[in-house]
């Protein structure tokens, strides 16, 4: 295209511009003063967040005035940011000297997969935006799998100000897709922790040479998005590991082995 | 107070910094949006996620800089977002076709109009990356710079792609709208 032709072009698009007929602008700016000034409370911190805080913590004062129970309070294992309350280890009553499994029994290949997701838990997660959107919000690198091989980009991208900006990474089952095969958060150092209660299996393991822990269980999960929200995204297991500033957390239903490999093979998109 | 002071105060809560500043840009976010979306009501959805979005994260946000490009940008990828989602694409295809919006300074059916509208529709049928270069530089007035703030990228790229949309633009009106090019042609000649 010559440049006469490639200016001549150019004026023609200006001038279809200037003469574009927009639909009136609406008032955006009321509607969005409305929406943002009844939220004079602290941002991202509820009513039911305070009380829950609350509460909480008066109870957990309590627990600490009783001796047995604040030993049992105070033993938690901190990855990262994460802190897990492992269960009591109170033996079964007919434990001593029959077969029964230890309630540590690390997990195997062979457990049992658990039944995967409800995606309607999906639609409830504040902050979906884009993968590129998501790596403009965030200090850090957002990295993503490269095992296995054929994974691809996440489905949906959530961030979530939760004092630091979280990322969440969801992968749909390919097989069904109204399954969640697994997720992947980013949560920064200075976040507000997210903590897992009474996971039912723990186990120590490794990515890349760092601590990590592989827990399986009921548990909530609290993602903070301006109302306390408990939920999860995928009734399976959880590995954990932190590397720098940054505490990851697998969801999946996949065993350790595999989840292990998928962590190790986190890479930045080129 | 100027732009960079009322998104200090902004930054630290205050909402009554925030309205000037929703004022101000509301119009050129609507209509990004629109062009992108082609429905007035995703747009004004769109619109009002755009400054919501930067509210929440105008704590990140260098108050030296223009906010112009970084509201157009989040409006750019909402609307990407919004796009993706097949059902409330169609949607909007529908409507967009129906409501399509239309040169409409030009009245009559002058040799004028039918090109403004030839090309018109030529742009519409551009891919969207090449829309989106082509909506931001001459229906937005974004210099080179701020269209390269807005897509995150450097302004040779900018550049790039903008030779490379006129050039699909004039393949796309070589191909559907002959009459256009050849009476180009002849004036040059």
């Amino acid at each position: 295209m010559s440049e006469s032709e490639r200016e001549l072009l150019e004026q023609r698009l200006i001038s279809i511009a200037e003469g574009l007929d927009y639909p009136r602008t609406p008032d955006i700016a009321t509607a969005v003063m409305t929406r943002i000034r009844p939220s004079t409370r602290p941002r991202f911190i509820s009513r039911k967040l305070a009380w829950s805080l609350a509460i909480m913590l008066v109870l957990v004062s309590s627990l600490l005035s009783i001796p047995t129970a604040r030993a049992a309070i105070i033993e938690f294992i901190q990855i990262g940011i994460i802190r897990i309350f492992p269960r009591p280890t109170e033996p079964p009553i007919d434990a001593i000297g029959t077969a029964t499994p230890d309630p540590i029994t690390p997990m195997t290949a062979t457990a049992s997969l658990p039944s995967a997701t409800f995606i309607p838990a999906l639609s409830l997660i504040a902050g979906e935006t884009t993968f590129e959107e998501a790596q403009q919000i965030v200090s850090y690198s957002i990295l993503v799998p490269t095992y296995p091989p054929d994974l691809g980009q996440p489905d949906y991208v959530f961030v979530q100000d939760t004092a630091g900006a979280m990322t969440i990474l969801v992968w749909l089952d390919p097989r069904q897709s109204d399954q969640v095969l697994m997720s992947l958060h980013f949560i920064p150092q200075g976040s507000w922790a997210v903590e897992k209660a009474e996971p039912q299996i723990l186990e120590e393991t490794d990515v890349n040479g760092q601590r990590a822990i592989w827990a399986t269980g009921p548990y909530p999960l609290r993602l903070y998005n301006g109302d306390l929200d408990f939920t999860r995204l995928i009734d399976g297991h959880v590995l954990i590991w932190a590397d720098g500033d940054i505490t990851y957390r697998l969801e999946t239903g996949l065993p350790l082995e595999e989840a292990i490999k998928i962590a190790e093979s986190l890479q930045p998109i080129p | 107070m100027d732009e960079p002071t009322l998104i200090r105060h902004a930054a630290n809560g205050d909402a009554s910094a925030w309205e000037p500043l929703v004022q101000t840009h509301q119009q050129v976010v609507f209509r990004l949006a629109y062009l992108l979306l082609g429905d007035p009501d995703d747009a004004e959805d769109i619109a009002q996620e755009t400054f919501l979005r930067a509210w929440n994260h105008l704590k990140r946000f260098d108050s030296t800089r223009p906010l112009k490009p970084w509201l157009l940008s989040i409006t750019a990828n909402l609307s990407r977002n919004r796009r993706r989602s097949a059902g409330r694409y169609l949607a909007a295809l529908t409507r967009a076709f129906r409501d399509e919006p239309a040169p409409a300074s030009v009245e009559d059916k002058s040799t004028e109009y039918m090109e403004a509208n030839d090309l018109w529709k030529a742009v519409q049928n551009l891919k969207e990356p090449d829309q989106q270069v082509v909506y931001l530089r001459y229906f937005m007035d974004l210099s080179v710079a701020e269209t390269a703030a807005v897509l995150q990228v450097a302004e040779g790229t900018v550049k790039s792609r903008l030779s490379r949309a006129l050039e699909k633009l004039r393949a796309i009106i070589k191909q559907g709208f002959p009459v256009f090019i050849e009476e180009h042609e002849g004036r040059e000649s």
